[in-house]
């Protein structure tokens, strides 16, 4: 009995340990060279201090991407915009949806100006440490913003939809006739 | 079980080695936070502005302005260093035009009543034009009135086309408009067009009444002549006498002020006329025609000694600033008049006889002196005097008019009280407004099709006076337009074709319509701007804000000016002395004007430059009159009218005023107009008597008397004046800097 019990759990034991490793082996590798899998939630975007929805600020308000990211035409880095900036449209702003929506929204960016507490996002995409990402020529060149971040507006919680690893800018930067030297990215 | 030495140590490299290498596998939480900042940095400047040159009229005064424009939206005003009026300054009726665009209080768009009399409904444009052109097809056109305000460039030439093709009257309005000062430059030296003022060559400088570096005609154009004149490289500083019957900012710059009693700045001009004629200082020429040949006998009424007490300037003082001006050593001098000094019913008079000094001194067209304008290749709408207005309110009042189309002429506010313009209006069968605002009379309007604010349309302007040669402004829209307006230029030619007027409206839109006149100017192959293409043209022109041809001036002297009066037409002041003791010298407000710029906030918030108090109306009285009344500042006083009106302002005691008069600014007491205009301080225009000048029948605004009532009410006068203590350092503090100056 014992034997038997043996006999038969030692090869599952060892097959689910071997899958296990597989499977880890695998994402690794695929993290590694694109995408992880979008499986246990690895695919969808973080969850950020508020739910800001740009569904609603793009497809409903239809703010333009760069009224809120504004210095993306201009430098490296597309700016995220001051609480009070978003505190400035709900106030003002012409802005549709219910009441509670609305009340909602206003309380929420309340609490932060109140408590004088920045906030702090989730980033979402992220070149590592030796690449040097300017969005400034991108936006110039007349490159769109979804070409590398997706359907944004149609995004409840934003993801990343582009691997953004070296070989995608590269075949994109030779696609368009860009410069691929080393030194354009990496300096 | 036992742990050797060498194993702990083993098992704490190891843990340590790791600790390290899988903390170094994280990534930091700085790194993967992006954050939102709670307040904006105020240095933050992102996206890129662009300059667009367009222009203005300010008053009488043309602008040439530079906009900031940054994202779609205008920013900043500023002066187009380029335009030869204005030269990179600007004024702050300019500079709040921006709030005219981004008004909360602007009309949003067309509307019309449910019913007559009922409440206003938004329309589209289509069905506005739909009406505007249905009303105008079924009204006579012989009943159908235009009124706007001075309107010149190729707006007038556009009104003026659509008005003679359809058969309907066109009358410019402007409660304090320049007609004396026309009449006056035309009789004495030929002129159509104003002339202007060289003020930076001048040596002497005499003003009478004309508050020329704060009000008058073009006063940002003149403060720059004056800058020159008084602190110009290469020359002396000029010398510069007002005489005033309100210490206005123009007599506080002078060296000296001297007080004429109101009405009697021409008596005063002759007296120096009289003193200069017969001491044999001026022109023996013109001294000639001006008396008929008979010399200073025909000038015995106004010696010096007989006009003194009238005047209230000693005979002395007369003697030597006749002598004073005369003088060759102090030539070019120049004497100017204008403002209260022509707003009396012997305004002709006295404007006459300030300006034939110039001609006693040869000041007529030559530098430092008066400089004639060119014709303006541009029709022109000028103000019709208010004897015209009153007959127009005759024909309202008589049912003669059936249709009044109404463009920033406010009738219902700017014509004096006593001559009931609302009433007047109510006869009137349709009202169609196109202003911006809801003014007094776009109030009473049936039909509202809102106009364009000044930096969202095309349009040129022909300044008057011009820089003393031909000079176009072209006005190009900065912004696309904010509300669901239209220009009235385009409502103009849109509703001729509707009813078939285009064979005399033949552009398309107002841009063309410029375009067109652009084009002739190309033409000419002349000028600041000259280039092969007219699209070449085009562009540049638009880029330096306008056209200018520096050699096309006009030469030559007038011919000999006929004989001066030999006896003085008396200031006919409405009141008589004893009920009402005091004169009114009402006066322009800096920013506001005579009310067109009171529903702007930041026109609104300019402090006066003598008295610092913004915001209200207020009255300036003598320390010995506010003394009689028992009243002191922040006092609230009754002044009443001969006709019966009255209004009530509180009090600022100043030394400045003369003893029997008072002076108060036109511009506030709205009813309508915006919220920051209405139901703040008095309009003047309200109580003063529609006397006219004898000759132009034009407003004698200044040539009212009135009396004062104290009242128990006081409100706080907004000013800035001793509001804020001086932080001057003790006197312990010794390092004091000297600024070195070469002299």
């Amino acid at each position: 009995m014992n034997n038997m019990l043996v006999k038969i759990a030692v090869p599952v034991i060892g097959l689910g340990v071997t899958l296990v490793l597989a499977f880890v082996a695998f994402f690794v590798i695929s993290a590694w060279w694109g995408m992880p899998p979008a499986v246990l939630g690895f695919g969808d975007g973080p969850e950020q201090p508020i739910a800001f929805p740009h569904t609603v600020h793009v497809n409903q308000a239809g703010i333009d991407c760069q009224f809120c990211h504004r210095s993306v035409s201009t430098e490296a880095e597309a700016s995220i915009p001051a609480v009070e900036q978003c505190l400035f449209c709900h106030t003002f702003g012409a802005i549709d949806g219910s009441m509670s929506e609305r009340e909602g929204a206003q309380a929420e960016i309340a609490k932060f100006i109140e408590g004088e507490d920045p906030i702090n996002w989730v980033r979402v995409h992220r070149v590592p440490d030796h690449v040097h990402f300017v969005h400034a020529p991108h936006i110039q060149r007349g490159v769109s913003c979804n070409t590398c971040h997706g359907d944004v507006a149609g995004m409840e919680v934003v993801e990343q939809v582009r691997n953004l690893k070296m070989r995608d800018c590269v075949d994109c930067h030779r696609a368009n006739n860009a410069p691929t030297d080393c030194a354009v990215c990496h300096y | 079980m036992g742990l050797s030495r060498r194993q702990f140590l083993k098992w704490a490299g190891v843990t340590g080695v790791g600790a390290v290498v899988f903390n170094g596998c994280r990534i930091p939480d700085h790194e993967i936070q992006v954050q939102s900042p709670v307040q904006l940095a105020e240095d933050l400047v992102s996206g890129r502005d662009n300059y667009y040159a367009t222009a203005a009229q300010s008053g009488s005064g043309s602008e040439g302005l530079l906009v900031r424009v940054m994202e779609g939206r205008a920013k900043k005003v500023e002066g187009n260093p380029d335009y030869p009026l204005n030269t990179g300054a600007h004024s702050v009726r300019s500079e709040a035009l921006l709030q005219a665009l981004y008004h909360p209080d602007r009309l949003q768009g067309p509307m019309a009543r449910i019913a007559p009399g009922g409440p206003f409904r938004q329309i589209g444009w289509p069905e506005a034009m739909e009406q505007l052109a249905e009303i105008l097809q079924e009204a006579d056109p012989a009943s159908v009135l235009m009124a706007t305000g001075a309107v010149r460039g190729r707006l007038a030439d556009v009104i003026n086309a659509f008005s003679q093709s359809y058969g309907g009257r066109v009358m410019g309005f402007e409660p304090l408009e320049q007609g004396v000062l026309r009449g006056v430059m035309s009789n004495l030296f030929g002129q159509t067009v104003l002339p202007t003022f060289d003020l930076a060559n001048t040596n002497f400088l005499l003003g009478f009444g004309a508050d020329f570096l704060g009000t008058w005609l073009a006063p940002v154009h003149f403060s720059r002549g004056y800058g020159e004149f008084r602190q110009g490289a290469n020359r002396q500083r000029g010398r510069f006498v007002q005489v005033d019957t309100r210490y206005s900012m123009t007599a506080a710059a002078a060296d000296r002020w001297m007080w004429v009693r109101p009405g009697t700045e021409g008596l005063m001009a002759m007296a120096m006329i009289h003193t200069i004629v017969s001491e044999g200082l001026g022109d023996p020429d013109v001294a000639n025609a001006l008396t008929g040949g008979q010399g200073a006998g025909a000038l015995s009424a106004y010696s010096p000694s007989a006009v003194a007490a009238e005047t209230g300037v000693d005979a002395d003082d007369i003697v030597q600033l006749a002598r004073t001006f005369a003088n060759p050593a102090n030539q070019p001098a120049l004497a100017i008049g204008g403002g209260s000094a022509a707003a009396h019913t012997n305004g002709t008079f006295n404007l006459t006889a300030i300006y034939s000094l110039n001609l006693l001194v040869g000041s007529v067209n030559q530098p430092g002196g008066i400089i004639f304008n060119p014709a303006t290749v541009h029709s022109q709408i000028q103000p019709a005097p208010v004897r015209e207005w009153k007959a127009a309110l005759e024909d309202m009042r008589a049912g003669n008019v059936s249709v009044l189309m109404v463009r920033d002429a406010n009738l219902a506010y700017g014509l004096p009280g006593s001559l009931r313009a609302q009433e007047a209006l109510e006869q009137v069968g349709t009202i169609i407004s196109f202003s911006s605002f809801l003014d007094e009379t776009t109030a009473m309007a049936d039909l509202i099709l809102p106009g364009h604010t000044p930096l969202e349309e095309w349009g040129s302007d022909t300044p008057e006076p011009g820089p003393g040669y031909e000079t176009v402004a072209f006005q190009q829209p900065v912004v696309r337009n904010y509300r669901d307006s239209l220009a009235f230029g385009d409502t103009l030619i849109q509703v001729g074709r509707q009813l078939g007027l285009e064979g005399d409206l033949p552009w398309e839109n107002m841009r063309e319509a410029v375009r067109a006149a652009a084009r002739t100017l190309h033409e000419t192959g002349r000028g600041s701007v000259t280039m092969a293409t007219f699209e070449e043209f085009w562009r540049r022109t638009l880029e330096r804000g306008g056209w200018w041809d520096m050699n096309s001036r006009v030469n030559g002297q007038p011919s000999a000016p006929a004989q001066l009066p030999t006896s003085a037409p008396q200031a006919n002041l409405a009141g008589n002395p004893e009920q009402y003791p005091f004169y009114l010298v009402p006066f322009e407000s800096q920013a506001l004007g005579s009310g067109e710029y009171a529903h702007l906030p930041w026109a609104q918030s300019v402090a006066d430059p003598i008295t610092t108090v913004a915001w209200t109306t207020w009255v300036e009285i003598n320390p010995r009159t506010a003394e009689r009344l028992g009243v002191e500042e922040h006092d609230v006083v009754q002044i009443e009218s001969p006709n019966g009106r009255w209004f009530r302002a509180p009090v600022y005691v100043s030394p400045a005023v003369a003893p029997d008069v008072i002076a108060a600014p036109f511009g506030q007491g709205h009813q309508y107009y915006t919220s920051y205009a209405a139901n703040r301080g008095a309009n003047l225009l309200d109580i003063i008597e529609p006397n006219e000048d004898q000759e132009t029948g034009a407003l004698a605004w200044a040539g009212t008397r009135v009396r004062l009532v104290a009242t128990r009410r006081r409100q706080v006068l907004p000013k800035r004046e001793g509001i804020e203590p001086a932080y001057q350092l003790p006197h312990e503090y010794e390092h004091v800097i000297l600024v070195h100056r070469d002299s």
